[in-house]
């Protein structure tokens, strides 16, 4: 708990592995819960990953929209992308079963009527009328897991128990 | 609604807190707050056309 304290008041972080807290980030970010797993705090994990599975499941059966970068709105597009991509390899396992393959962008020039087929899954999923919980439901998940690293780091260097 | 702010709160409660009774507390609070506020907001906009 001294050092924990100590570290909260800005001193160094020596005495961290930080090999470990990084293995433990990139784990946490690959699957939700587990970087609490790889810094010792298993349980803790898997409630988390519980509940964030549980929201992604939901944003998925929802038809939620993953999102694609839009070259028309390519800062919005790519933060939905983000929000999308946090949950991790969830995410990615959702795109092959949605697009056929992990993509995160369209495709061609919508002024052409020319995207791709991809554009036409997005807009059928967006068309449904849950659509928009759907997507609220992965973002979510997508960002809860995002934050969800914050305390994986401070587990992994001593700020938090 | 519910079970979208059922599972944010859950989320937040566990975060936050460490004690499982403050879990409970602060989990209870942010769905009241996020249920109740979605209520009060949709009948303050009752009254306008949609």
């Amino acid at each position: 708990m001294a050092s924990g304290a100590a570290q909260e008041n800005g001193e160094s972080l020596a005495g961290t592995d930080l090999v470990r807290v990084t293995v433990a980030l990139a784990a946490g970010f690959m699957f939700p819960g587990l970087g609490h797993v790889v810094v010792k705090r298993a349980r803790r994990g898997l409630t988390f990953a519980a509940l964030i599975l549980a929201c992604f499941g939901l944003g998925l059966v929802h038809d939620g929209r993953l999102a694609l970068r839009d070259g028309q709105q390519p800062f919005l597009s790519t933060l939905q992308v983000v929000a999308n991509v946090g949950v991790g390899a969830p995410d990615v396992v959702a795109r092959w079963l949605v697009y056929g393959r992990p993509v995160y962008s369209l495709q061609g020039e919508p002024s052409l009527g020319a995207f791709d087929e991809r554009n036409d899954i997005l807009r059928a999923r967006a068309r449904s009328a849950v659509s928009l919980y759907g997507t609220a439901y992965l973002w979510t998940a997508g960002l809860m897991n995002l934050l969800l690293l914050f305390e994986v780091w401070d587990i992994g260097v001593g700020r938090r128990d | 609604m519910l079970l979208y702010s059922t599972l944010v709160s859950a989320y937040f409660g566990i975060l936050v807190r460490r004690d499982r009774r403050d879990q409970f507390r602060l989990a209870a609070l942010i769905w009241s707050a996020m249920v109740g506020g979605t209520l009060i907001l949709s009948f303050l906009m009752y009254p306008f056309p949609g």
